[in-house]
């Protein structure tokens, strides 16, 4: 029997300042720990808490000899027996008789092992028995025995000293899981379990109710908290997916700028790529993700880039750096340790080596948010095999990040601190596929860390300087740059692009961007002045030839809407613990597999963040578009059909639409306190009708699910759409699967047989491209896919970009006449949807929305290059650091032995292991409004119709099977010997 | 707008593993005939019936009780009674302009302004060593209202922070403190001056939201004043 037992609480830590802490004083002998207080704004006393002031340490030495009493040091290491021996065999050569002695005894472990020294208490020892001892062969030195004084003085001072620390928490209090408590031992645990920053003092706040729901006014308001106490440090064990959360995020903007430093934990999503969870995502916050003792990243521990950026732009790195998550031993709810996993977990550790490393720092001005992570990433230690959207910078090292932070100067620095687009695993996605003349432009998104100010801004432009002796020309560089950096950070995006002299090349380039931070000097006596920092960006490309058409495939980005904002439901009705569509649905988020596999098979895989309308056609063989939510410019729908005649190849896998469906998926939200409603199905399938009407085709209205057989593939259906129209030249596949709308809506289950799912057809025009249509993206999507499909899609690919329609389709016997469509409406968009809210392509107007103004295509300016005649170090990682640290002349311990231990467990603990993909509770609260009623009403149909039963059967009494008496007698018998009991 | 906070938690329980349970009853043989009785009570519909429904109440009423607390818990933050006092014991600024300052604090976050505690608003470039603002710089003014509107709520913050400071706002925000729900007594006592309380005052809260993630009024969201924010339409 398992115990499934998932957490309830959380935490939030928070180091602090030092404003004396009357209000917090006075509360703890009013407020027991008992007693029921309000969730938040209230501080709990913490046993770890301590009332340190501001002080300084006065260090002094005295020594003093100390009477009759020396030190004889051997030449060598002798027993204790064998010492003695040479100490009397000297002195009886000194010939005093009444020279009164003894050897000190010593009572410590040590002393059974073999020694060089002993202590010899003489009486009235005279100078010349001294030098008789010193002649013994063995003896090489007598000394007087000194007694040393060292004198510690605290003296208040003015400077802060010892930071503070705020922990947030408190569901166990109510709820008794303790991991509040867990989370604030790993930071200041005193005794069991020790946390890493005993002395620091913990404010500690609940910020969840008993039923895991939480609200952003209440972290505002705790915030605000600790913002007015001058907090230090403050951890946040918590997340979500909704960073267009604009009052949590300005919220978290606001505290960091007031020099709190922001430990957060990244997530518990994983192995999923594109599951980071915000405020860790924030550029300002130090994301954590966890790895367990092996030093692999933990499963669960969330990865992939940051989603605000899309479609036009790419995302961040994020985690910032991993450390233990998985196995982590911390404080036990009522005493002794136990083993918790999560980023929950490894976040405290983060914020409690933080704690630590802020209270050795001596000039206290130095700490700030930015220089904090600036020394956590520059000392992180990179684990091998692991690519940057996993682990960030690497693992935690406590002791490098000391050092790094000891001789830190104010400065900027950048995050990836370099771009080799060569360096394979550490740079994937980037190192997956070279680039090439005419492709989409690489873009890194690149994090600039400002040590010097929570304002600053970028001096005049970046430089883009190419080394000519490695071909820096071949490549363009574009630079686009947060207009101010604040708070503490910004963001340097580089797009790279291959010349045209270098259209058919093939070697590396090189050459490095200059970037200036300027902030303004707040300690200089000038007014207005300005600190500046100047920061080289070293960059190194792989350039092939263009490949050709047939292998060039584009992702349509553009179209793909998610959440947040808008509800956008999952595109598996299954899964009802994840009811949004939140992984930005990106070939290097959730689309990650599918997309290795396209590289596998030798396909370029370019991504469209633009229009339809901003692409050369010329270039691509097929334009590949997956469960889209967006709307189309009228615009795009002529330039497709012009492409599609000219030869490009069109791929689209559709997902459910379904609008009694959508009704009936919206929910309460606990967390907003309104309904939610979707705004589309899994896929936009009334604006790809109008996309593809132009060719007969269209997708239904239609929801099916279930598992069937193609070209002796296991295939599995997942809550996807049929085809309603196609030509009647096509070819077209049709399987039996379940009608799970019904199955939705009424609870019954129903074959439809003959389901047409997957159309393939050939457009007429001369050297026209081809159209295949599929009505499911789950078995190309990461996110819940039960049955890969890459098979299809390569079949698919073969059939669009080099016009071979595969026999297994062509032939199967699966082929069915395309649908006309004539028996049942084209689905139609739900009334009073909101998708213009989050559309790009819609706008409010009175009545139906309406298109917008088709957008300018994106333009980049290309940096006008400064070219260098210098050559690029090979490895562009180990020349990296910050300024003025020189890491390697540094004497490092052996870091194996820092390494923490996993202690065996104590009796009555439980064991630990992984639940690997968590769920979490709490995470999304809809259908507590809808189920209690529910539940009530069947429960009180169920008691009436037991009655009404009872009533009916009452008159004749049914007959009982008595035989069946005996045998549990008997059972009961042979148990009694067996004796096990439920011991739980 | 119409976004879920779905704030999650990171981390779960080790759970336990017990290998070879084993479910059944025991009975010492020397209780057979009562046992006997006893399952014939127990096979008694009515009996089940009984046991069935005092289950069901149980659990009608333990999730009810479950949904009380939970709307408790979410309306703590809301204004509670009137009547109740807290001792304040904030110093005002009586805009006692000869008082001497050497050294001053200011609001420390803004990305171009700051307000230091004399009330003046500054750009970050005219900020002395001391924190204080440079009063002879031309953009620097005191007690500046810029932005704010009648319900005293600004859509800058450091213009918020100098408004409120204006030694006649006193009575407001004597006032307001009184009043000030039972869920902010503790950022507000721990408030020292009129210098901390506006900073405090003007920060967006609990206050500034609808629906969790949207704010009442994106424009004017930082208030010195009672009133929330205006509420304009999602």
């Amino acid at each position: 029997m398992v115990l499934f037992l998932l957490l309830a609480s959380t935490l939030l830590g928070m180091l602090a300042g030092l404003l004396p802490v009357v209000g917090m004083q006075s509360e703890r002998e009013a407020n027991p720990r008992s007693d029921y207080q309000p969730p938040n704004l209230q501080p709990l006393p913490s046993p770890a808490s301590s009332n340190c002031s501001q002080l300084t340490l006065k260090l002094e030495f005295s020594s003093e000899v100390v009477e009759h009493e020396y030190i004889v040091a051997f030449t060598g290491y002798f027993s204790e027996k064998a010492r003695s021996l040479y100490i009397s065999s000297a002195l009886r050569g000194a010939g005093d008789k009444n020279l009164e002695w003894h050897i000190v005894p010593r009572e410590n472990p040590a002393s059974d092992f073999p020694s060089d020294f002993e202590l010899v208490h003489i009486k009235q020892a005279s100078s010349s028995s001294l030098l008789t001892l010193e002649d013994h062969p063995y003896i090489k030195r007598v000394t007087p025995q000194r007694k040393v004084f060292r004198t510690l003085k605290y003296i208040p001072s003015p400077e802060p000293a010892a930071p503070f620390q705020i922990v947030i928490d408190c569901s166990s209090c109510f709820s008794g899981l303790g991991h509040g408590t867990f989370v604030a031992g790993v930071i200041a645990s005193m005794r069991e379990c020790q946390g890493f920053a005993p002395d620091s003092e913990l404010h500690i706040f609940r910020v969840f109710t008993n039923n895991q729901v939480s609200y952003t006014s209440w972290f505002l308001d705790a915030f605000n908290y600790a913002i007015l106490k001058k907090i230090d440090v403050l951890n946040l064990s918590i997340g979500g997916p909704d960073f267009m959360d604009h009052p949590f995020v300005d919220k978290v903007w606001e505290l960091t700028a007031n020099k709190v430093i922001m430990v957060s934990a990244i997530g518990n999503d994983g192995p999923l790529y594109g599951t980071l969870n915000n405020p860790a995502d924030q550029m300002d916050v130090i994301g954590v993700g966890g790895i367990d003792f092996e030093d692999n990243i933990a499963r669960f521990s969330s990865r992939g880039m940051t989603t605000w950026e899309l479609p036009g732009g790419y995302g961040r790195v994020k985690p910032d750096i991993v450390t233990y998550g998985s196995g982590v031993r911390g404080s036990g709810l009522k005493e002794g340790c136990r083993s918790l996993s999560g980023t929950s977990v490894a976040s405290p550790v983060v914020a409690g080596a933080v704690t630590l490393l802020a209270s050795t720092v001596l000039n206290r001005e130095l700490v700030n948010p930015a220089s904090m992570k600036q020394a956590l990433i520059a000392s992180a230690r990179r684990l091998p095999g692991v690519n940057m959207f996993e682990q960030g910078h690497g693992k935690l090292d406590l002791i490098r990040a000391y050092q790094i932070l000891n001789s830190y100067r104010p400065q900027a620095s950048l995050s990836p601190s370099y771009i080799d687009l060569t360096e394979c695993p550490y740079m994937w996605p980037y190192c997956s596929q070279p680039i090439y003349y005419g492709g989409m432009p690489t873009i890194v998104n690149v994090t600039i860390l400002n040590g010097m100010g929570v304002t600053g801004r970028i001096v005049d432009k970046p430089i883009w300087q190419p080394y000519l002796p490695q071909n820096g020309d071949n490549i363009d560089v574009a630079v686009s740059y947060s207009p101010v950096l604040w708070p503490w950070a910004g963001y340097l995006a580089v797009s790279i692009s291959v010349a045209k002299k270098a259209a058919s090349w093939e070697g590396i380039a090189q050459g490095h961007v200059m970037v200036t931070v300027a902030s303004p000097a707040e300690n200089d006596s000038e007014v207005g002045g300005e600190l500046t920092s100047t920061v080289k960006l070293p960059i190194k490309v792989k350039i092939v030839p263009t490949p050709p058409r047939s292998k060039r495939v584009l992702w349509d980005q553009y179209h793909n809407l998610r959440y947040p904002p808008g509800y956008f439901p999952r595109d598996n009705l299954r899964m009802k613990n994840d009811p949004l569509d939140w992984n930005g649905d990106h070939v290097h988020t959730n689309f990650r597999d599918m997309y290795q596999h396209l590289r596998s098979m030798g396909y370029f895989v370019e991504v469209l963040g633009a229009p339809l309308t901003c692409f050369d056609a010329s270039q691509y063989g097929t334009l590949l578009m997956v469960d889209s939510e967006e709307e189309y410019f009228p615009e795009e729908i002529t330039k497709l059909r012009r492409d599609i005649d000219n030869g490009l190849s069109l791929i689209i896998f559709s997902d459910w639409y379904n609008t009694s469906v959508m009704r009936k998926v919206k929910f309460y939200d606990e967390n907003t306190r309104q309904w939610w409603m979707p705004d589309t199905g899994g896929a936009n399938v009334p604006a790809l009708n109008d996309l593809i009407s132009v060719w007969g085709m269209a997708f239904s209205d239609g929801l099916y699910e279930g598992d069937f057989t193609l070209a002796d593939h296991d295939m599995y259906y997942a809550s996807g759409c049929s085809i309603a129209r196609f030509p009647e030249d096509g070819i077209v596949i049709a399987k039996n699967l379940k009608d799970q709308g019904l199955e939705v809506l009424k609870q019954e289950t129903a074959v439809v047989e003959g389901v047409p799912i997957l159309g393939l057809y050939q457009t007429p025009s001369e050297g026209g491209g081809r159209i295949v249509l599929y009505g499911d993206s789950n078995c190309i999507d990461d996110s819940h896919r039960q049955k890969d499909c890459f098979w299809l899609l390569d079949a698919l690919l073969q059939y669009t970009s080099y016009s071979m329609t595969p026999p297994s389709l062509s032939h199967s016997h699966s082929r069915v006449a395309p649908p006309v469509g004539a028996e049942r409406p084209l689905p139609q968009r739900l009334e009073g949807n909101h998708l213009y809210r989050y559309s790009k392509v819609l706008e409010a107007h009175l009545g139906d929305p309406k298109p917008r103004p088709l957008p300018a295509c994106p333009h980049l300016s290309w940096a006008k290059p400064q070219p260098l005649n210098e050559t690029a170090p090979s490895n562009l990682w180990k020349h990296q650091k910050l300024l003025s640290v020189d890491l390697d002349k540094v004497a490092l311990p052996n870091m194996k032995s820092y390494r923490p231990q996993v202690r065996p467990l104590s009796p009555g603990e439980s064991g630990a292991w992984d639940i690997p993909g968590g769920i979490m509770p709490g995470r999304y609260n809809q259908e507590v409004g809808q189920t209690i009623p529910v539940f009530a009403f069947l429960g009180a149909m169920v008691v009436l119709s037991f009655f009404v039963v009872q009533l009916t059967k009452a008159k004749s009494k049914p007959k009982r099977r008595k035989p069946r008496i005996k045998r549990p007698t008997y059972l009961q018998q042979q148990t009694a010997t067996a004796g096990k009991n439920p011991t739980v | 707008m119409m976004v879920a906070m779905m704030l999650r938690i990171y981390c779960w329980e080790n759970f336990l593993r017990i290998d070879g349970l084993d479910w059944h009853l025991h009975f010492p043989k020397k209780s057979h005939a009562m046992m006997l009785v006893l399952r014939r009570l127990l096979r008694k519909r009515w009996v089940l019936g009984v046991v069935f429904g005092l289950s069901l109440i149980y659990f009608l009423t333990s999730t009810l009780k479950q949904e009380e607390r939970s709307i408790r818990d979410r309306t703590l933050l809301e204004v509670k009674d009137s009547d109740h006092r807290i001792p304040w014991k904030v110093r005002f600024n009586l805009g006692n302009s000869s008082r001497q300052i050497t050294q001053c604090r200011n609001s420390i976050q803004g990305k171009i302004l700051l307000t230091d505690e004399l009330g003046y608003v500054c750009e970050r470039k005219d900020l002395l060593v001391n924190g204080c603002c440079n009063v002879n710089a031309p953009s620097t003014r005191q007690y500046i209202c810029k932005s704010c509107l009648a319900n005293g709520c600004c859509s800058i913050y450091e213009y918020c922070v100098s408004c409120c400071l204006q030694p006649d706002k006193q009575p407001l925000l004597e006032r307001f403190l009184n009043r000030a729900a039972k869920g902010f007594q503790n950022l507000f006592t721990a408030v020292e001056d009129h210098f901390e309380l506006c900073l405090a005052k003007c920060r967006t809260s609990s206050q500034s939201v609808q629906h969790e993630n949207t704010y009442r009024n994106p424009q004017a969201k930082y208030c010195y004043g009672e009133s929330p924010p205006e509420l304009l339409p999602v």
